[in-house]
């Protein structure tokens, strides 16, 4: 126990002197900089815990707790790949960034991909979600 | 006011048998992987553009750069499920209630809080500030990405480190128990399942993007930011947009070579006299894509006699854009004298055109393609 109590006095010491040094650089930042970030800063817990988090559990409540129980995991899992894969390419599905004057920057027809992308983990939901219907149809029919 | 049964919810009531510390445990050691490479592969490339005085450029492998950022863009991608089901495994910790009578209880509870609200907040920021980055797209006003990045990017890893540091006990318990351990029956995703759902979201998210740095991949890349149909370099910024097609398409060009109070103005056919060489090199931009060219032209060393400059003199390559960020460049001396470093008039057995930097460009190995400078105007050897 000893030497663990050691390492998280080492660790937390490193943590504290990398901490300060990210401080020391944000102070060098100019105070609209500053206030700019701490908005976004604020803005990416709220999201996340008065928007996202909740509607995690609302999904679950409203929609996967009516569904028969062979299709709750494979419904669950679905929408964690789609859901966080969305988010991941947010920017991109958005074409937020594209220049009239870059032809080969968000070029694509992303929308389209992801409808495609979206119908394949369906598809492959559907698959996973009738085999455990199967198998739970095979076991309550076992003597 | 308060409407009879409802409250503000309490940790109890938002545990569930997933929302346990042998998933966050998990989940959380791939997280500070892929935290730890971005950091490492951020502190890189930022010393590449701003070089402390120390700091000697990579040159080999020639596709170092290429592989760091590309490795940069992916570990973030792959944060994004990993850091959304870490919050989502310890989210009824959010809602423990302060201990307000006992205060000593009450400042190490304050400290906590306040050390994990600022690991939360700065690695949402981080991670959502690079996607934004990659897609060029820039929705706040004020603060600078890069500087702003790069400074965030030591607080995160500094309350990580921190964060590690206080729940090493946690961790250590979490790993010692299979991570079903007291995991209850549910009708939904068990623990395991949610595991293995997180990394295959990773995993696919990491697959889609992909294809701009990993050119194998580009077929099921779907949400590659720059595609170019067919393959070839992709052009970050047109002559046009940079306001440099009169400059450049001036009958009249040279390219002006100084060291000290020498220098010489070179014409295109005076390039084209020097000795060339042709090159397969890569071109990585910071963000995250790159595409390998055969350049031809000058090798930047062969210049630097013209002028009387020594071998291994540090260049300051200045382009004839006039306005933006990166309108000039300055390659170490190692660089400089690189044999693979060009002053490149030919892409894959072709003229420059004019969005690739006609009439010459810099090429060097194990650079970020923003210090790649296009319309070159100036060298200047120091």
């Amino acid at each position: 126990m000893a030497r663990l109590a050691w390492l998280r006095v080492v660790l937390g010491g490193a943590g504290v002197v990398l901490l300060s040094w990210g401080a020391w650089l944000m102070v060098g930042l100019d105070l609209s900089d500053l206030l700019e970030i701490g908005a976004w800063w604020a803005g990416g817990v709220l999201v996340h815990d008065f928007v996202l988090a909740p509607l995690a559990i609302l999904v679950w409540y409203v929609v996967a707790r009516r569904l028969p129980v062979w299709a709750r995991a494979p419904f669950a899992a679905t929408v964690v790949v789609l859901g966080t894969l969305t988010l991941a390419v947010l920017p991109t599905l958005g074409r937020f960034g594209a220049k009239a004057g870059d032809p080969y920057l968000l070029n694509r027809s992303y929308l389209a991909w992801w409808f495609v992308v979206a119908a394949v983990l369906v598809l492959v939901a559907a698959g996973w979600a009738l085999s455990a219907r199967r198998s739970a149809g095979r076991r309550t029919q076992a003597p | 006011m308060s409407v009879p049964g409802l409250r503000i919810p309490e940790e109890a009531d938002l545990r569930t048998t997933l929302r346990s510390p042998t998933v966050a445990a998990r989940v959380g050691v791939w997280l500070g992987l892929c935290f730890g490479i971005a950091f490492l592969t951020g502190l890189y490339s930022h010393a590449l553009q701003s070089p402390p005085g120390w700091f000697t450029p990579l040159t080999r492998p020639v596709w170092i750069y290429q592989f760091s950022q590309g490795l940069h863009y992916l570990t973030g991608v792959a944060c994004v499920p990993l850091l959304l089901v870490k919050l989502y495994a310890v989210y009824p910790r959010f809602f423990v209630r302060p201990p307000w009578q006992d205060r000593r209880a009450m400042l190490l509870h304050g400290l906590e809080r306040g050390s994990i609200g600022l690991l939360v907040a700065a690695a949402i920021f981080q991670v959502a500030s690079g996607l934004a980055n990659s897609s060029q797209w820039y929705p706040w006003l004020v603060f600078s990405f890069r500087s702003t990045h790069y400074a965030v990017a030591w607080v995160v890893v500094g309350s990580l480190v921190v964060h590690i540091a206080v729940k090493l006990p946690v961790i250590r318990t979490a790993f010692a128990a299979p991570v079903d351990e007291g995991e209850e029956k549910s009708s939904g995703l068990s623990r395991r399942g949610l595991l293995r759902t997180t990394y295959v979201a990773s995993g696919l998210a990491v697959l889609s993007v992909a294809g701009g740095s990993v050119p194998r991949l580009r077929r099921v890349s779907v949400f590659e930011n720059h595609y170019v149909p067919g393959g070839g370099v992709p052009i970050n910024k047109t002559a046009r947009v940079a306001g440099v097609t009169a400059a450049a398409t001036d009958p009249g060009y040279v390219l002006a070579v100084a060291f000290g109070d020498q220098e010489v103005e070179l014409t295109l056919a005076d390039l084209a006299e020097l000795p060339q060489v042709t090159e397969r090199l890569p071109i990585a931009c910071v963000e995250g894509w790159s595409a390998s060219g055969d350049w031809t032209g000058v090798r930047l060393r062969d210049l630097l006699p013209l002028v009387g400059a020594p071998a291994g003199s540090a260049v300051l390559a200045t382009s004839l854009q006039e306005d933006g960020p990166y309108t000039s460049s300055e390659l170490a001396g190692n660089v400089a004298d690189d044999p693979l470093t060009l002053v490149a008039t030919g892409l894959d057995g072709e003229p420059l055109s004019l969005d690739h930097g006609f009439p010459c460009r810099l090429i060097a190995p194990g650079r970020p393609g923003v210090l790649q400078t296009k319309w070159l105007g100036r060298l200047e050897a120091t």
